[in-house]
C-alpha cells in the first residue's frame, strides 16, 4: 500500500483528497496545512507520494516542492492547482513535480494521476 | 460523490475566508495597495473558489472566479484600487456571503450572480479583456495528421536520416475536459525534448502555450528513440487520451513549398499576469489549531463540572476524617483540578474579535448610506469571552452600533459648525475587569438630549412627572432602554425600527450582563456593557429557606440586611419595606416557592435586596449561608419553564440547590 502525504491549507480539500485516496486503498500517512509543514513532514514520513497544493500560507507549494526535491530527488509530488495557475503549474513541473491535478477534483482524475505516478515508479 | 459530509467543514472554512477577505479589503482601503494584503485577499478568494467548485456550488465558484481576476490585476498593478473598485468587490463579497449563508441554512446556494460578475468584468483593464476575447475568438483549424514541413525542415529530416536518426511525428490528443492544457502540453514537451530535438509543432508553440487549440496537436522531432517507447511515455501522462506516432519519410508526404514561420524560441510573453505572481510569503504568524466540535467542549465542561462536585465532596470528607495523607492528596487534587478548570474555561473562550470584525464593514456601508463620515476604532479585540456569550452578543451590539451611527454621530456639516472634525469616531472597546468583561461603545457625537428624553418618557408614560426631579442624569439616559422608547424623530431603517433598545438590554441581562449609558451633550455618549466571563460557573449567595437551599446570583444582589418585624409595612395589599428611603416590595422566598414551614412568627428577618435593571425588591429568607462559586446545571428537557428557577447546582455535601431567577421575581 503506497503512503501519501496530503498538503493543502484548506482542511476541506485535505478531507476530499484523503477520502478519495483511502477509498482507493492508499495509506494517507500525514496531512500538512502549509509548505513548511509539508517539508518537515516529508523528512519525517518519507511518503511514496505527496499531493501538494500551490497556494498556501507561510510557504507555497512550489517552494516546498523545490525544497523537498533538492534533498530527495526521487520524491513523487503531484501538484494540486486551480484554474488560472498555468504558469505556476509549469514552474512546478520544471521543478520536478510528476503531475498535476486541477480543482475541482474529480475522483477518477485524481486516481488517474496518482496511479500513473506510483505506477511509473 | 456525496458531498454532504463535507458541508459543515466547507461552510466553516468558507466563512473564515470570507471574513478574511472582508477584513483585508478594509485594510486595503486604509493603506492603499499593500501587496501583502492583496495577496492575502487573493489567496482567500482562490481557496474559496476551489472549494465551491468542488462542492458543486457553481454560482459561488463563478463569482469568486471573477473576483479573483480583478484581484489578480490589482496585484499586478494593472488596476489601481479606487473606492469605486472596492465598492464593486464589496458588493460581490455580499453576494458571496448571501450564498454561503443560504448554503448553511440548507439552501442550494444559488443566486443570480450575473450582475455582480459583469460589474467585476467591467473593472478589468481593457487589454486583458481584449486578450481573452481574442484568445477565445481564435477558432483553431483542424490540423491535418501529417503536418506540412518547409524546405528547411525537410533538409533537417533528410540529414538526420543519414546520421542514423529518424524523424517522428506525434499526434497527441488531450482529454476534452483538460483544464490546464498548456501545462499538459508542457509535460508532453518535457518527454519529447528529452528524447530528441523538436523541429516542428503545429499549432505553433505560441498558440499551444496560449491554449489556442482544441484538443489535438502535432509535434515532429528528430530522435533515436523507438516510436513505441515514445508513445508509451507520452500515453503515461495524465489526460492524454490518444497518441499516434509515425516515422516521417520524404516519400510519405507530398512536398509543399510554403513559407511557414515557426517560432522556436519560447515565448516569454505568455500568460503575463501569473508569471510575476510571486507567491505571498505571509508575514502573519499562523496559530496552530485543532478544530474541535463545540458539542465536545460542552461535554468536557459538563464532565469537569461533575468532577468539581466530587472534589467538593472529597474535600468535605477529608476535613471530617482528618487523615493527613488523605488531606494531602485531596489538596493536591484540588489544585490540579483548579488548573484544569482554568484551562477548560479558557478553551471555551473566544476573542470578541469574532463579533467585532463584522462591524467595520457595517460602519463603512452605513456611513455611506447616511452621508456621514465615521471612523470605527476597535480596541481590545483580543479580549476573550465564553463562546456562549459571544454567540449572543452580536445582534444587540449591532443594534447599539447602528444606534450610535444613526443618532449619535452628526452629519459633517453639523460637526463642522460645532467645531469638531468632520469625521466622527466610534470607539469600540473591550477589556477585562475582575470577573467581568466590559464592552464600551463610545462616540464623539451630539450626546443624548436629556430634555428630549424626559419629554418622550413623560408622553409615553414611562415615568411620572413628579419622579423626574429625583432622577439623576444617568437614570434619565437609562430610560432609553425602557420599552416603547425611541428618540429618533423619524424612523429610519438603520435604527429605531420599533424594536427599541429595551430588546438590547434584555438580551444582555439574560446573559447576566448589565448595561449602562452616560453622555455629555455636545461631546458624545458612552454605552457600557458588563458581561460575566463565563456562564457555567456562577458566583452566588447561598440562602436557606426552611430545609432548602437556594442560590441567588451575586450579580443581581444589591445588598443583604436584617430587618425587624416592625420595619414591614403594607401598601396596596402588598408588604413593603423602607429601604434607604425608598419603598420597595418585600417578597418571601417561602411564598414564592411554597416552601413548607412558616417564618412569620420571627421578630427578625434576613433579606437579600435584588436588582433588575434599576428596579429593586427585597427577598426574605431564613438564613444567609454565604458566597460560593457554583456550577450551573440546567434542569434538563423534562422540566422546562419552571417559573423563577434558572437552573440547579450540586453542593459540596451532595445536596441540590436551585438557582433563583431574579429577573422573574421583579415585575
Amino acid at each position: 500500500m503506497s503512503s501519501v502525504l496530503v498538503v493543502d491549507d484548506a482542511a476541506f480539500m485535505r478531507m476530499m483528497i484523503k477520502d478519495i485516496l483511502v477509498k482507493n486503498q492508499f495509506n494517507v500517512v500525514g496531512e500538512a496545512a502549509n509548505g513548511q509543514e509539508a517539508v518537515d513532514m516529508y523528512e519525517e514520513l518519507k511518503p511514496d507520494l505527496v499531493t501538494m497544493d500551490i497556494t498556501m500560507p507561510e510557504k507555497d507549494g512550489i517552494t516546498a516542492l523545490k525544497e523537498i526535491k533538492s534533498k530527495h530527488g526521487d520524491a513523487n509530488i503531484i501538484m494540486c492547482s486551480a484554474m488560472g495557475q498555468q504558469s505556476m503549474v509549469i514552474d512546478a513541473i520544471q521543478a520536478g513535480a510528476k503531475d498535476f491535478i486541477v480543482k475541482p477534483f474529480q475522483a477518477d482524475r485524481v486516481m488517474e494521476a496518482i496511479q500513473k505516478v506510483v505506477g511509473v515508479k | 460523490m456525496d458531498n454532504k459530509e463535507y458541508l459543515t467543514l466547507f461552510i466553516e472554512e468558507s466563512q473564515e475566508h470570507l471574513q478574511a477577505v472582508n477584513t483585508h479589503l478594509l485594510e486595503l482601503e486604509k493603506n492603499n495597495g499593500s501587496k501583502d494584503i492583496i495577496s492575502e485577499i487573493f489567496r482567500s478568494a482562490h481557496t474559496l473558489k476551489g472549494m465551491a467548485a468542488t462542492m458543486g456550488f457553481e454560482d459561488l465558484a463563478h463569482l469568486t472566479h471573477h473576483m479573483e481576476n480583478v484581484l489578480d490585476q490589482i496585484r499586478n498593478d494593472q488596476l489601481t484600487v479606487t473606492p469605486a473598485v472596492l465598492d464593486v468587490v464589496f458588493e460581490s463579497v455580499d453576494d458571496l456571503e448571501y450564498m454561503i449563508n443560504d448554503i448553511s441554512s440548507g439552501g442550494s446556494g444559488k443566486k443570480d450572480v450575473q450582475g455582480a460578475a459583469s460589474k467585476l468584468e467591467a473593472l478589468l483593464a481593457g487589454d486583458k479583456a481584449a486578450e481573452t476575447a481574442s484568445a477565445s475568438n481564435v477558432s483553431p483549424e483542424k490540423h491535418s495528421v501529417i503536418p506540412e514541413y518547409d524546405q528547411y525542415e525537410w533538409a533537417v529530416i533528410q540529414e538526420s536520416e543519414e546520421q542514423g536518426y529518424h524523424a517522428l511525428c506525434l499526434n497527441v490528443t488531450l482529454d476534452e475536459q483538460t483544464m490546464l492544457k498548456a501545462a499538459r502540453v508542457f509535460m508532453v514537451f518535457g518527454v519529447v525534448e528529452k528524447a530528441g530535438e523538436v523541429i516542428n509543432c503545429q499549432p505553433a508553440m505560441a498558440d499551444l502555450e496560449a491554449e489556442a487549440f482544441e484538443n489535438e496537436f502535432t509535434v515532429t522531432l528528430i530522435t533515436k528513440e523507438e516510436p513505441e517507447n515514445l508513445q508509451a511515455q507520452i500515453a503515461g501522462i495524465s489526460e492524454v487520451t490518444d497518441v499516434h506516432v509515425h516515422v516521417v519519410k520524404k516519400e510519405t508526404v507530398q512536398t509543399k513549398h510554403e513559407e511557414q514561420s515557426i517560432t522556436e524560441e519560447k515565448n516569454q510573453e505568455l500568460s503575463p499576469p501569473s508569471n510575476k505572481a510571486e507567491m505571498p510569503q505571509r508575514q502573519t504568524e499562523a496559530v496552530k489549531t485543532v478544530r474541535v466540535n463545540t458539542d465536545r467542549l460542552d461535554k468536557l465542561m459538563n464532565l469537569f463540572e461533575e468532577l468539581v462536585i466530587d472534589r467538593g465532596r472529597l474535600e468535605q470528607l477529608s476535613a471530617e476524617l482528618k487523615h493527613s495523607e488523605l488531606t494531602d492528596t485531596v489538596e493536591h487534587m484540588s489544585r490540579i483540578s483548579g488548573d484544569l478548570q482554568t484551562i477548560i474555561l479558557t478553551m471555551r473562550m473566544m476573542p470578541v474579535e469574532n463579533v467585532f470584525n463584522r462591524f467595520p464593514r457595517m460602519v463603512r456601508s452605513l456611513s455611506k448610506e447616511l452621508g456621514k463620515k465615521i471612523e470605527l476604532d476597535i480596541v481590545g479585540a483580543d479580549t476573550e469571552l465564553d463562546r456562549t456569550i459571544i454567540d449572543e452578543i452580536g445582534d444587540p451590539l449591532v443594534h447599539l452600533l447602528r444606534n450610535s451611527l444613526d443618532h449619535g454621530i452628526e452629519t459633517p456639516e453639523v460637526r463642522k459648525q460645532a467645531g469638531k472634525p468632520e469625521t466622527g469616531t466610534v470607539t469600540l472597546r473591550a477589556y477585562h475587569s475582575g470577573n467581568h468583561v466590559m464592552i464600551e461603545m463610545e462616540d464623539d457625537g451630539a450626546g443624548i438630549n436629556k430634555e428630549k428624553v424626559i419629554d418622550i418618557a413623560l408622553s409615553k408614560g414611562i415615568i411620572a412627572a413628579e419622579d423626574v426631579e429625583k432622577k439623576t442624569d444617568q437614570d434619565i439616559y437609562g430610560l432609553l432602554f425602557a420599552s416603547g422608547f425611541s428618540t429618533a424623530a423619524e424612523v429610519t431603517d438603520i435604527s429605531g425600527r420599533g424594536v427599541g433598545l429595551d430588546v438590547v438590554r434584555n438580551t444582555f441581562e439574560s446573559l447576566g450582563g448589565i448595561v449602562s449609558v452616560d453622555s455629555e451633550p455636545g461631546k458624545g455618549s458612552i454605552f457600557s456593557i458588563q458581561l460575566p466571563l463565563t456562564l457555567s460557573i456562577l458566583d452566588v449567595m447561598l440562602v436557606e429557606a426552611g430545609e432548602e437551599k437556594y442560590a441567588v446570583p451575586i450579580s443581581s444582589i444589591v445588598e443583604t440586611a436584617i430587618i425587624t418585624k416592625d420595619n414591614i409595612f403594607h401598601s396596596h395589599g402588598q408588604r413593603v419595606i423602607d429601604f434607604r428611603g425608598r419603598i420597595i416590595p418585600l417578597l418571601s422566598l417561602h411564598q414564592v416557592f411554597a416552601i413548607p414551614g412558616s417564618q412569620e412568627e420571627r421578630s427578625q428577618h434576613s433579606i437579600v435586596v435584588i436588582n433588575k435593571g434599576g428596579k429593586i425588591a427585597a427577598l426574605m429568607v431564613d438564613h444567609l449561608v454565604g458566597k460560593q462559586d457554583i456550577v450551573l446545571k440546567s434542569l434538563g428537557p423534562f422540566l422546562p419553564d419552571i417559573a423563577s428557577i434558572s437552573g440547579a447546582t450540586i453542593l459540596g455535601d451532595g445536596n441540590v440547590a436551585l438557582i433563583v431567577d431574579v429577573n422573574t421575581l421583579i415585575a
